[in-house]
């Protein structure tokens, strides 16, 4: 589903973000990207949905080279994967609803399908009942519900979560690892950055761990350490 | 396609209300630069009434009577050709009882009661003559001798008659043109302007839009109607400036004394209508070229 091969991606002529990171993500897993800040997590996902290219290397989406894609056609590569927040990304001036229906209707989906679809979403994530709030009536928790509910409304391959749990309390933290546990059991292929330990270890997946922007462990059923 | 359409009309309508003083700046911009556009198209055509008749090099006309018999006027014409040394035989131009009377309908456009006077009966005929010389002595002395030959009624120069507005109205010509450059740059850049900043006012949703999908096209789209909006709502508060000062002008001039010229000056509505359809033209290609600049450059927030 998605294959790194040889990724190098440099900021400037200094940093050095990513180092020859390769690795193949088969569909419906479930991998933990970790390191400590600054060791290039999120820009390996920026590479995934292509809001950066490489400066050498491959990176393989749905078995296309999206850095070969014209521009025209990265719209509809974005189609096929979600994409969560530490800081939600909500749009303050939309309710619960129209955030996640937002999501429908900037793709061009009919007017019939968002009113089917989004109540569904919502339902799944925990917020039946609170579909008319506003961003700022609601907790964090609930707010990362709300931008999980817009990347999943579309029924994406990939979802792409950039430490979704970092602003949240653990109990909280917990709630939506158990969501994103359930969307992947959907079949959705999950990749997740963090640097968290905790839900690391409670979950018990794969574990591609990064320092200063190369792979230094990629383990099966890991944990941090 | 239908929600699209409504998405792109409700946050036009949106953006177009947030950003009201930007907005009214934009509109009222494009609106005198149109203005000035459209009052610079009608005052030519108003000097065109009075100068229809110097079109071409023309620089001295001899009127023929209307009664002078096909021999007189035969006589004219050779004397007239006899002096091709001063003049351009070439360009030489009889205009008929006819002719003449279908140009006087356009000087004479503004002044009904001399024109209820003409007929193509009692109109006099026309040699229009184009001088071979830049030296008007030599003009003038040439007229004086036409003057005298049977069947003519009068000599015309346009050094007597309409040098003076000619001049003028080439010069109003390019200052106007100038001016109203500048301004339909000035009225661009803020409309462009305008749109930047309700792009960027709106950049969280519009990097949300990116993230799930939607096509460029589809961000740009509300962005370009909107600044459309304002060059023609800038056109249309022009055109209905024009018509009024059209209005005014047309029945100030009705006022004047006939014959002095100045009734001459007004257009048919016609040219207005279609000087009107122009500047409509006009505005919608300022907010589409303003706001699709802003919306291609500044769509990578
Ligand atoms: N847009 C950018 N411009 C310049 N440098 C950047 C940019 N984004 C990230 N970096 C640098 O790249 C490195 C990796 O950053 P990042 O992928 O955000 O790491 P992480 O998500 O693991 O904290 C860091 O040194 C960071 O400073
Ligand atoms: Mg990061």
């Amino acid at each position: 589903m998605i294959r790194l091969e040889n990724v190098t991606k440099q900021y400037g002529t200094e940093t050095v973000a990513v180092r020859d990171v390769s690795f193949d993500v088969t569909k419906g897993d479930f991998v933990f990207l970790v390191g400590p800040s600054g060791s290039g997590k999120s820009t390996i996902l920026r590479l995934i949905n292509r809001q950066e290219r490489p400066e050498r290397g491959e990176v393989w989406v749905a078995g296309r080279n999206i850095n070969e894609l014209a521009d025209s056609r990265v719209p509809h590569l974005r189609r096929t994967m979600g994409n969560v927040f530490q800081d939600y990304k909500l749009l303050l001036n939309k309710t619960v609803f129209e955030n996640v229906a937002f999501a429908l209707e900037v793709i061009g989906k009919p007017r019939h399908v968002i009113s089917r679809q989004v109540p569904l979403v919502l339902e799944l994530v925990g917020l039946a009942g609170k579909e008319d709030r506003f961003p700022n009536q609601l907790s964090g928790g609930e707010q990362q519900r709300v931008s999980i509910a817009r990347a999943f409304v579309n029924r994406p391959l990939i979802l792409l979560a950039d430490e979704p749990t970092g602003n949240l309390d653990p109990a909280t933290g917990e709630g939506i690892m158990a969501l994103l546990d359930e969307i992947n059991r959907t079949g959705t292929t999950v990749v997740m950055a963090t640097h968290d330990h905790r839900v690391v270890n409670a979950m018990r997946r794969r574990v591609i761990q990064l320092d200063r922007g190369v792979v230094v462990r990629d383990q099966e059923r890991g944990v941090y350490e | 396609m239908i929600a699209r359409i409504t998405y792109a009309l409700r946050e036009t309508w949106a953006s177009f209300r947030r950003n009201l003083t930007l907005t009214a700046a934009a509109v009222l911009t494009s609106a005198i630069a149109l203005l000035l556009v459209g009052t610079t198209l009608l005052i030519q055509r108003a000097f065109e009434n009075l100068l229809v008749q110097w079109r071409g090099d023309v620089e001295m006309i001899v009127f023929v009577r209307s009664d002078a018999s096909p021999d007189q006027i035969a006589f004219v014409d050779s004397s007239i050709r006899q002096a091709d040394t001063i003049v351009d035989v070439e360009k030489l131009q009889y205009l008929d009882k006819t002719q003449t009377y279908e140009e006087a309908k356009r000087i004479f456009i503004g002044d009904p009661v001399t024109l209820s006077l003409l007929t193509p009966e009692n109109i006099p005929s026309q040699f229009k003559v184009v001088p071979l010389t830049e030296d008007p002595a030599l003009v003038r002395s040439l007229s004086e001798q036409f003057r005298s030959l049977p069947g003519v009624e009068d000599v015309a120069l346009a050094e007597d008659e309409f040098q003076v507005i000619s001049t003028l109205s080439q010069f109003i010509r390019v200052v106007t043109l100038v001016m109203s450059i500048v301004l339909l740059i000035v009225a661009v850049g803020l409309i462009w302007n305008t749109i930047r900043t309700a792009m960027f006012a709106r950049r969280r949703e519009i990097e949300v839009m990116k993230l799930v999908g939607a096509t460029n096209w589809f961000i740009r789209i509300p962005f370009m109607l909107e600044g459309l909006l304002q060059g023609l709502l800038g056109a249309l508060a022009a055109c209905g400036g024009l018509w009024v000062l059209n209005s005014a002008w047309t029945n100030g001039v009705a006022g004047f004394k006939p014959g002095t010229g100045i009734s001459s000056l007004i257009v048919p509505s016609g040219f207005l209508s279609g000087v009107m359809l122009s500047m409509l033209i006009l505005g919608a290609i300022v907010g589409a070229v303003g706001s699709a600049i802003a919306a291609s450059r500044f769509l990578d927030v």
